[in-house]
């Protein structure tokens, strides 16, 4: 076989299990642009014209609301998760102290353990507090993240030179100054990783929303998703688009980001 | 330069802070729950053990979800290793173009909202308005339209063929950082040698890939009990096309620990104590299967 054959045999399989991966994606669109009777009468494989009318109805039930909400739990959840980790990373990775290997194999530990293990008991501790009408509930869980401990640790140990700072503070900087002007600059990369796994985490969460939140105004986007069947039953082709509007955007996300969030992913698994 | 012995706390303590109020608490405040019965407004009582021995009962659905979601696991995950390694292999070789765009579009599936994937098979399988019954149809393979979520075994076949679609691409691209950790002067030694490419790919990648394999496996183990949306969405619940709203799907058949825990602790019933039974004896067979799946790899690889 020459060359240029197997590439292209290559290439053809690869796009023919990509179809398989993208299928689902293309239906979801195409059946969001018919009019409802339409997607029970015939099979849609091109794009329908009632695309504008639909989106029409999907605007009228708030959606943009229901954005807003899943933004403001996933950022806050991004920025309080990546601060906290970089600050007990920074200590893990360049300050010494009583107990710190039992103590970093203790927050090792606790990635292995299921986030259902406490959920009865944090529903009952947001209703005590008297936090269950808002959206922090849905934060708080994410700001101690032991993955995001590990991965700053891993990343501050060899991304930040030593010397540079003991110097600044020989200089006569504060450990506050040395950790956000001399530290957060060399471990850029690590922010953007962990923010987007945080990110991606966070937006995707159903189960705690479903238990907690109760009312629709602090709806996240999959509540927001699922909330569309029982909004209007009959347009089955309106909550396709809803579906299709609540996916899409975060995908982009990704797919821009994709080489460090996949960096992310895969950290630690190589080595084994 | 004095060293300041406060300092490294300072930077723990909102970790350890956060980790306490917020995980730690709620972790052993459960396992008390779990030993009362409670639903949350009359007043608790203390039950010892009696949770965890109800959980052997048939009517708290315990093992019956333990099973189904394993059976999950266990016909989800070789599809994932083999197809994630074989489109690993493809985009690390030689003869593909425009790997990038590959490994971008075979990953999307895993970063879509469960819920949405749930509710996209959900459409597609749908008897009704679903495309794969219309499919079939206007082929002429089948009469009259399948009642795919209807079934127990069709809705198990959906949820394997869903989880398969979403959680592909997560495997290829452990296998695609493996394959890249590899040194390429091994391949090229076993080619001067001779040696086919199928050869190397057996005596040389594959065990070189194993760490990653047995991450794969171990992960797959853990994720995998924590299943939830996709069979929750597919199986109604939401309200969206046609299919009717049961917990489980028909029989049952599909009924997740988790789904389990969530319509025992806030769905069907509110039987906090109950509830958290169930996340705590989901934590000990997460740990033990995952333990085995180690084990067991390992076992196979020597």
């Amino acid at each position: 076989m020459t060359n240029s054959l197997r590439t292209t045999l290559g290439t053809v399989a690869i796009a023919l299990l990509s179809l398989f991966a993208l299928l689902p994606f293309y239906i979801m669109t195409i059946m969001g642009t018919y009019q409802n009777e339409e997607l029970f009468s015939k099979i849609v494989l091109v794009p329908g014209n009632y695309l504008l009318e639909n989106f029409k109805t999907v605007a009228a039930s708030r959606f943009d609301l229901v954005y807003l909400n899943s933004l403001i739990v996933s950022l806050s959840s991004t920025v309080l998760s990546v601060l906290v980790s970089a600050f007990a990373g920074f200590a893990f990775a360049k300050h010494e102290f009583k107990h710190k290997n039992k103590i970093f194999a203790a927050v090792l530990l606790t990635m292995m353990i299921p986030g259902q293990l406490g959920l009865v008991a944090y529903v009952i501790e947001m209703r005590y507090l008297g936090m269950s009408g808002t959206l922090l509930p849905l934060i708080l869980p994410w700001v101690a993240n032991a993955f995001g401990v590990f991965w700053m640790t891993q990343f501050i140990k060899s991304a930040v030179p030593t010397e540079v700072l003991e110097s600044a503070r020989i200089d006569g900087s504060s450990d506050i100054g040395v950790f956000f002007r001399i530290v957060i600059p060399f471990i850029y990369p690590a922010i953007t990783t962990l923010s987007l796994l945080v990110f991606l985490w966070s937006w995707n969460n159903y189960l705690l929303p479903l238990i907690i939140i109760n009312k629709p105004e602090l709806y996240t986007i999959p509540l927001g998703i699922t909330s569309l069947g029982g909004a209007y039953r009959t347009d089955l082709a309106a909550q396709i688009l809803g579906l299709t509007i609540g996916t899409f955007p975060v995908l982009l996300l990704f797919a821009i980001g994709s080489k460090s969030f996949i960096r992310g992913l895969t950290a630690g698994s190589v080595k084994g | 330069m004095v060293k300041k012995s406060w300092v490294p706390y300072f930077f723990l303590s909102p970790y350890i802070l956060f980790y306490l109020a917020f995980g730690l608490i709620p972790i052993l405040f459960s396992f008390y729950v779990s030993l009362t019965s409670w639903d949350g407004i009359s007043s608790r009582t203390f039950v010892g053990l009696d949770n965890y021995k109800f959980l052997f009962n048939q009517d708290s659905y315990f093992l019956l979800s333990v099973g189904n979601t394993l059976l999950f696991v266990v016909l989800t995950l070789p599809l994932q290793i083999i197809f994630g390694l074989i489109i690993a292999s493809l985009l690390y070789s030689r003869w593909v173009k425009w790997k990038g765009f590959f490994q971008l579009v075979n990953f999307l599936p895993y970063i879509v909202t469960p819920v949405a994937v749930g509710l996209m098979f959900n459409l597609l399988f749908d008897w009704q308005a679903g495309f794969v019954n219309k499919l079939l149809l206007h082929l002429g393979l089948v009469d009259e339209a399948v009642y795919w979520l209807g079934d127990p075994l069709y809705a198990r076949m959906v949820i394997v063929l869903m989880l398969f679609w979403k959680g592909f691409g997560y495997t290829m691209i452990f296998y695609l950082a493996g394959l890249a950790n590899i040194p390429k002067d091994l391949n090229e030694a076993a080619q001067v040698d001779g040696a086919s490419f199928l050869r190397i790919f057996m005596s040389i990648t594959l065990p070189l890939l194993k760490p990653v394999t047995v991450f794969i496996v171990i992960t797959g183990i853990i994720g995998g009990f924590q299943l939830l949306e996709e069979p929750m969405m597919l199986l109604g619940g939401s309200g969206m096309g046609s299919s009717a709203a049961v917990i489980g799907g028909p029989d049952r058949c599909c009924l997740t620990t988790v789904w389990n825990m969530y319509d025992t602790a806030y769905g069907s019933t509110t039987r906090y104590g109950l509830g958290a039974a169930i996340a705590y004896g989901l934590c000990v067979i997460i740990a033990v299967f995952s333990f085995i799946g180690a084990r067991f790899y390992r076992g196979e690889q020597q």
